[in-house]
Formats: structure tokens, sequence, C-alpha cells
């Protein structure tokens, strides 16, 4: 190395070095904010509910409220209607947005083009909304009973306030993303793959088995977790829509947090719900930090 | 071969249709009949459409002075939790796409990663934290609450607009000597503002409409818009209020969201879930 170079080369370190610094500084806040609003609340909460204040108001270990969750008839029929509507609703998302997605990567036209218009517009009508209109739509005397009337047909039994109104509620709010997802994932199948398979003869369904399914196994991975993550702990729509007993973990949470005024169990409940979330968490990040599109 | 290609597209008309027709039936009726409630005075069962249709309870409901309240306030921290959210984010989805640093992947996929966990659960973490440090009830609890559910999308979708910028254009601006303040100002900015601007507008409507966190932090004294109308929904008063309501505010951020939809309806909105 000459002697002149030597200085540019560490000037140009020292600048590389700078826009670190600078790139750091700028990502500062954001980072911050999510590290003491999303990953030291549930630190926070998991160490509260564990180490208690006891009677002399020192901290003391003990599972005391977990035991009485895990012991409560109440807040274990809670939990079990939660995993219920979890898994009615993650099925019912993928039986009806896998089908629109192999639809409308298939299909162009307008006919295509308005189903993929309806299939995304519940992403722009806000759960609250949503919860209102379902109310006057399948509520007792609503639109479905007066059509049901009006061609001779007795009233049905209401979902509304079962466990089935908030399956309907969050089934209609999660179905743009259910199916924006799918729709991604589907379109890393090449055309080509599809048109051999085609050509040696093979059938919709032999080539949905055998081309598309194991292409799209992260994206079905992915758009299931999304899709548990966000039921099992949804609220406005359970709360609304469903049964005041038993009800969701996420109703739950509110109605111990602020009617009940009990911090410490509403906590638990809610470590709780990370616990049963976990396997879907670490299935989530695990594909969003394998797959190369969702780095900048 | 062709007559295979026809019969499978004949086929798939079919399914096209099926899909319109139960969709629009899933999707369409319970807005239809909400847009109904608005403008009826009288609809008794079992007649299918109302007695009477009027303006009566768009009147009453713009005379409720909790109306105005709500409104007001919702307006007041949705512009608030915009205008923080952006001045926090821009220059951090800015490093992201444009800047090289030490841990700079681990932080972008960790925003990302804030999904994995259930929302509501972290929401009641974070209460009993606010709580602690007197935020509950509070109008800038709600602000900060708020601001963490916009952090991704205000990360997300403008580190992609930026990275779609020309380079091209940047470099021979540079070369012209501007210098790189200007070059951001002249050249990267307005390339990248039709997709910033409906990262802000889905931010604004976003916040507008988030009724969890607006409720669990500030209950009882923070009222917000969908915290009024869960007791609209509640107290059943009179079904017209909670619909001339929902009508009311939802159609403006429904035009809005239109002028979004074409950052939604692109694959990498999606990818932003990490489809």
């Amino acid at each position: 190395m000459s002697t002149d170079t030597a200085p540019a080369a560490l000037r140009r370190h020292r600048t590389i070095h700078r826009r670190g610094a600078i790139g750091l500084l700028l990502v500062a806040l954001p980072v911050f904010l999510l590290a003491w609003l999303i990953i030291f609340p549930i630190f926070s909460a998991v160490v509260g509910t564990i180490f208690v204040p006891g009677a002399d108001g020192a901290r003391e270990f003990s599972l005391a409220s977990y035991r009485f969750f895990f012991t409560d008839g109440y807040s274990l029929a809670n939990l079990w209607v939660t995993l219920w509507t979890t898994a009615v609703c993650g099925i019912l998302l993928l039986a009806i947005g896998l089908p629109i997605a192999l639809y409308l990567r298939f299909s162009q036209g307008r006919l295509a083009a308005y189903v993929q218009g309806l299939a995304i517009f519940p992403m722009f009508v806000p759960s609250i909304i949503l919860a209102y209109a379902l109310i006057r739509t399948i509520g007792p005397n609503g639109t479905v009973d007066l059509l049901l009337n009006s061609i001779g047909l007795p009233k049905l039994r209401t979902p509304y306030l079962t466990p089935w109104g908030p399956v309907i509620g969050l089934v209609w709010d999660n179905l743009p993303l259910t199916v924006l997802m799918l729709t991604a994932g589907l379109s890393s199948v090449s055309n080509s793959a599809i048109e051999a398979a085609r050509d040696v003869g093979a059938r919709p369904l032999r080539v949905f088995i055998s081309i598309i399914l194991p292409r799209m196994g992260n994206s079905l991975l992915v758009t299931a977790s999304f899709a548990v993550l966000g039921i099992f702990s949804a609220f406005t729509l359970p709360y609304v829509l469903g049964p005041a007993s038993p009800e969701m973990m996420g109703p739950f949470m509110q109605r111990t947090f602020a009617d009940m005024n009990d911090p410490l169990n509403a906590m638990t409940q809610a470590v709780i719900t990370f616990g049963f979330c976990l396997v879907f968490g670490i299935l989530y990040i695990r594909s969003i930090a394998r797959n190369p599109e969702t780095r900048p | 071969m062709s007559i295979g290609r026809s019969g499978i597209s004949l086929r798939f008309d079919w399914i096209g249709l099926l899909f319109a027709c139960l969709l629009t039936l899933f999707i369409a009726l319970p807005l239809v009949v909400v847009g109904t409630w608005a403008f009826t005075e009288v609809w008794r069962y079992p007649s299918v459409i109302p007695q009477q249709f009027g303006l009566r309870f768009w009147g009453q409901t713009l005379a409720r002075p909790d109306v105005w309240e709500a409104l007001l306030l919702s307006l007041r921290l949705t512009t608030t939790v915009t205008i923080l959210s952006a001045v926090i984010c821009l220059p951090a989805a800015y490093a992201f796409a444009r800047m090289r640093f030490p841990g700079r992947n681990i932080l972008f996929l960790s925003f990302l990663a804030s999904h994995a966990f259930p929302k509501f659960g972290l929401l009641v973490a974070i209460a009993g934290i606010f709580l602690q440090l007197g935020l509950i009830s509070t109008f800038w609890g709600v602000v900060l609450i708020q601001l963490v559910g916009t952090l991704m999308l205000m990360i997300w979708i403008p580190v992609a607009a930026f990275q779609n910028v020309d380079r091209r254009m940047e470099e021979a601006a540079r070369d012209a000597g501007a210098t790189p303040l200007r070059v951001f100002w002249s050249i990267t900015l307005p390339q990248a503002a039709p997709t910033i601007s409906a990262a802000l507008l889905l931010t604004f409507v976003g916040t507008f409409y988030e009724t969890e966190g607006a409720w669990l932090i500030g209950a009882p004294e923070i009222r917000t818009m969908p915290v009024l109308m869960i007791s609209f929904i509640n107290n059943q008063i009179v079904v017209q209020y909670g619909a001339v309501l929902s009508v009311m505010l939802w159609v403006p951020s429904f035009i809005a969201l239109m002028f979004a939809r074409r950052v939604v309806g692109t694959g990498a909105f999606a990818r932003g879930f990490g489809a």
C-alpha cells in the first residue's frame, strides 16, 4: 500500500462508519418504541405474574394466578371457546380463501376483478361498523329473518350472541388478508410448471396437489399463523357479537383489567394467550426471517 | 389443446360467477342493510322494506353533543398520531431502504415480527405498564398505544417507496452538483410521495377506527368515535343512531381508502405481513 492511498482508505472507512451511525440514529426512535411498547411489556407481564408482591411488599415467586386460571371453571371455559373459535375460523378462512385465491391466480377479466374487489373489500370496513351491520343482518328480526319470512321459511336460530356470531364476523374481517397473502404465495408458482403438468394430461386437482400445494407450503403456514394470532385475542367482534358467558379471551381480559380492576389476573390471561400463540408466532417469525422478499 | 383450454376457461367463468354471487351476498348484504337503516324512519318486522324512509335521525344524531365531542377528539387524536408516526417512521424508512448500518436486517425484521404476538394480549400487557405510569385514561396514553399500531405500516410501505425511486435520476442530479438534501427534496421525495401518502392515509383511517387500544387505555375519559359506537350498540337506544354514525363516518374514509387501494391491491402489501 502506497503512502497516499492509506489516508484515502481511512477517509472512506470513516465515511462508511459515519453513514452507519447516521442510519442507526434515524432508526433509533422507532426501535426504542418497539422495545419499550412491545418487547418490554411482554417480559414485564411474564415476570410480573410470576414474581408477585407479597404481604411485606417484597416480590416473591408465586404461580398462584396461573394455578387459579387453570383450576377456575369459568376461565377454562373461556379458553376453550377461544380455542374452538380460532380453530373454526382458521379452517373456514383457508377453506374459503384458498379457492378464491386459486381462482384469482388463474383468471382475468371483469368477473375476476369483481371477485377480487369484493374479497378485499372488508379491509376497508372497520370492525365496529361491521359488528353493527351484522347485528342488523343476522340478529333477531334482522334482514336474514325478514328474507326467510318473506319466502315462507321459518326463522333460523340467530347466531348473534352465540359462539357462531364472532365466527361469522371474524371470517368476514380476516378474509381480505387471507386472500391477499395466499394470492401473493400463489404468484410464486410459475405458469410454465402448471402448463407442463397440463400438457402431460394432469387434471386441475392433480395440478393443485402435485404442483401448486408443495410450492405454497410457506405461504399457507404464514397465512394460517397470521389468522390464528389475530383471532385468538380478538376483542371487538367477540365482545359485540359473542355470548357474555363463556366469552373469548379478548373480552375476558378487558373485563378482568377494566371492570374487575384486577391487572394481575388480566396479565396472567395475557401471558397464557402468548403461550398458546407461541408456536404460531415462532412459525411466523421463522418464515418472515427466511423470506428474501421481506428484507429491505 | 385449444379445446381443452377453452373448456377450462369456460368452467372458470362459472366458478367466477359462483364466487361473485356468494361474495356479494356475504360481503355486501350487511353493508346494504346498515346503509338502509340510516335512511329509515320506520321499519317494523316482518316488512322486507322499510315502511318510511327519511332523514329525521340524521338531524337527531348530529344534534347529540356526545357525537361532536367524540368526533373532535377522534380527529385530534388521529391527526396527532399520523403526524408523530410520519416524523418518527419516515426517516427510519429512508435509513432502512438506503443506508447500510449494523443490525439493519434484524432491526427491520423485528418490526415485521411485532405481528407475531396476539394483539389484545399485548395491549393488556402494555396497559399494565401504563397503569403504573398513570397513562391510563389519558390522551397521550391513547396516542402512544395507537402509535405502536402504526409503526409497522409506516415503515414497511415507505421502505418500498424509497427503494423504487430511480437511482439514475438521483445520480444525475448529484453529478450536476446538487447537495444530498437537495437531491432528496427534489428527486427522491416527489417520486416516493404517492406511496407515502397512501401509507399516511392508511395510518389516518386505521387510527380513526382503532377500537381496542382506545377503549382499553382510554376508558372511561377518552371516548373516541368507535368507543361511542360500542356504547350505541350496547345500549341500543335507537337503532338508527348507530346506522347514521356508521354511514356518516365510513363513507368519507372509504373514499379516502380507495385512493390507497393501489398500495393494498399489490402483492407488496401482503408481503409486508410476511406472505
